[in-house]
């Protein structure tokens, strides 16, 4: 198996207006997928309709080679982390998530300690048996988080995972979910680009319901193929550039005041870039910094 | 994991919540006072007519409520009156020389079973479907399964509502009613509000079969009140219009995919027409039940 998600041409349409339009996206298996786009893009409608909330006007959705959703086959093997959806006011988190984990299939007391484990991994095994209602918005979050992870399951769909936390609860957030890389098959929609580079491996860009660039994260920003230099000013004179290197391609950035230089992996190396330019860029201007590949949000920027 | 014990792990846990629900413990609540007021009125009212039937006779009043009543309950004035409430003489035959308390209790849980049912259970599923809490359940068991559970932890909510209703009100007649403190009363108690119970059973299906129409959990309790009102009405209409011949023939068929057109099968004594009562209208509220996810089976959520 491949991809653990192949969703092709999707279709949905809310009255008039068409949420997902003829959408295709493949998820490979153990890949952490990042899910870029603008507001009404289409994520949310292309995650809900993989989870088997919607239903599709056209197209065919392939989950763990087990076709479509269906709770018979996927119950436990799938789980989502719904945008706008609350937990029941009255229930305590670890007695919810104890019963969620029964629903999958688990043991009872594998599904209790499951819950608590997961419960204290996001930072609430203090709060275990207090009432949804009291607790905070990023509390309610982190227990929407951990009902994901209940009983380990082998495809999760985060939706804003990371939206309404404290910074040092992102950071937290954003550890544990890397430390799932590479074993689980993880979808994460998030508008903070910094979060997605730090934690995906391949990122899509959708747009008015449709795949605009499906990548890993390396091929997007162009690791191997784009050097950044952060200057203190813009270089003075482009010509010496083009004459030391006259197959890279320079692009200043003046907002970020970086330089990026784009080259063929084919003909050259970074280190090879990197010790021609340097010499010619000093007497111009002071180097800050160089990086390998380009920021994500220039990237998706470009793309738009 | 087999459906069913999805369905009943989503039943189990239900109940649980529903037990916890402000909403519901108040309408539990509600319900309890009004049985136990309800018993404490119909004993005043059972005392004063006493009171008027020894006058009339010459015989001397009694301290306690109770007394007369076995004279009371043969009378045929008395009987002539019950004739006409039950409009049913088989029913009439059955109830006769049951304890008033019991039928006081009976009539009281059947009038306002269906009320009870719309407050606290008709717009649980309206409520998870526009909270958005469906969704933590539906990827893990199937949609059937959940809204079957929620229909079966309801009807267990239902259940305990009546059994602790019968429970206040045969604890009212005990203290208020010469010779009520008897064992065999209670079990009788209990009985009514099994068959009160199983009244409920159709409307529950009704009430949230029409919950799965509508995320506004006040739409929910609002339709659920106009259906029972229209149940109650239509059947009325029905005893009233129905006739030997003619297109009115077939008005007591239609009676029939009403809960009231059963009721009285629960009225009885003998097991044959309280079984067959019981499977028509389980019948029903699984009918009602299944219009409303056959809705909900197609729905986006």
């Amino acid at each position: 198996m491949e991809h653990a998600i192949e969703s092709v041409d999707l279709v949905k349409c809310y009255g008039a207006r068409k949420a997902l339009d003829r959408l295709t996206l493949c998820v490979p298996r153990f890949a952490m997928l990042g899910l870029i786009g603008p507001n009404g893009a289409g994520k949310t409608t292309w995650m809900m309709s993989v989870a088997g909330f919607l239903h599709l006007e056209s197209g065919t959705v392939n989950l763990l080679d087990g076709g479509p959703f269906d709770p018979s086959v996927h119950a436990g093997r799938i789980t989502i982390l719904p945008q706008d959806s609350e937990l029941p006011l009255e229930g305590r988190p670890l007695e919810l998530l104890t019963h969620y984990g029964l629903l999958q299939g688990l043991a009872p007391q594998e599904a209790a300690r499951s819950a608590s484990a997961m419960l204290e991994e996001v930072h609430l095994g203090d709060r275990l048996n207090s009432p949804i209602r009291s607790l905070s918005h990023g509390m309610r979050k982190r227990v929407m988080i951990a009902q994901c992870f209940i009983g380990y399951p082998e495809v999760v769909l985060l939706d804003e995972p990371l939206s309404g936390l404290d910074p040092r609860e992102v950071a937290h957030m954003r550890e544990f979910l890397t430390r799932r890389r590479g074993r689980q098959t993880l979808v994460i929609s998030s508008h903070n680009l910094h979060d997605i580079e730090v934690m995906c491996d391949h990122v899509a860009f959708i747009e008015n319901g449709r795949t605009v660039r499906v990548a890993t994260l390396e091929e997007m920003v162009g690791k191997a193929s784009t050097l950044v230099y952060l200057l203190t000013a813009e270089p003075s004179d482009y010509g010496t550039l083009t004459m030391a290197l006259p197959d890279v391609t320079f692009t200043f950035d003046v907002a970020t005041s970086s330089l990026a230089c784009r080259y063929n992996p084919r003909h050259a190396t970074a280190e090879a870039i990197n010790g021609v330019l340097l010499p010619v860029l000093l007497p111009q201007c002071g180097v800050i910094s160089v990086m390998r590949g380009a920021s994500l949000e220039t990237e998706y920027l470009k793309n738009l | 994991m087999s459906g069913l014990r999805q369905m009943w792990r989503v039943a189990c846990y239900e109940w649980f919540d529903a037990l916890r629900s402000r909403r519901a413990l108040v309408v539990l609540l509600l319900y309890l006072a009004a049985a136990v007021c309800n018993m404490h009125w119909s004993i005043n009212l059972l005392h004063k007519l006493e009171n008027e039937l020894a006058t009339a006779l010459q015989l001397p009043q009694s301290e306690r409520t109770g007394v007369v009543s076995t004279t009371l309950w043969k009378s045929k004035p008395f009987q002539r009156m019950m004739q006409q409430m039950t409009q049913n003489d088989l029913v009439l035959k059955d109830i006769t020389g049951k304890h008033p308390v019991e039928l006081i209790y009976a009539w009281f849980a059947f009038f306002y079973t269906p009320l009870l049912v719309v407050l606290v259970a008709g717009n649980r599923i309206a409520e998870d479907l526009g909270s958005g809490a469906v969704r933590y359940v539906i990827f893990r068991t199937s949609r059937a399964s959940w809204s079957l559970g929620k229909f079966v932890g309801q009807t267990l909510m239902i259940g305990l509502a009546l059994l602790l209703s019968g429970c206040g009100a045969y604890a009212i007649a005990k203290f208020r009613l010469a010779g009520s403190g008897t064992p065999d009363l209670f079990l009788n108690m209990v009985q009514w509000s099994g068959r009160a119970w199983i009244y409920s059973i159709p409307y529950l299906g009704l009430a949230m079969g029409l919950s799965h129409f509508t995320r506004s959990v006040s739409k929910a309790t609002v339709m659920g009140i106009i259906a029972i009102t229209a149940c109650f009405v239509l059947s009325i209409l029905i005893r009233h219009f129905s006739a030997e011949t003619g297109w009115r023939s077939f008005l007591p068929y239609l009676g029939e995919l009403l809960p009231d057109g059963h009721k009285m099968y629960l009225w009885r004594n003998a097991a044959a027409p309280l079984i067959t009562g019981s499977v028509y209208l389980t019948t029903l509220g699984f009918c009602y039940l299944l219009t409303g996810y056959a809705f909900f089976r197609k729905r986006d959520v």
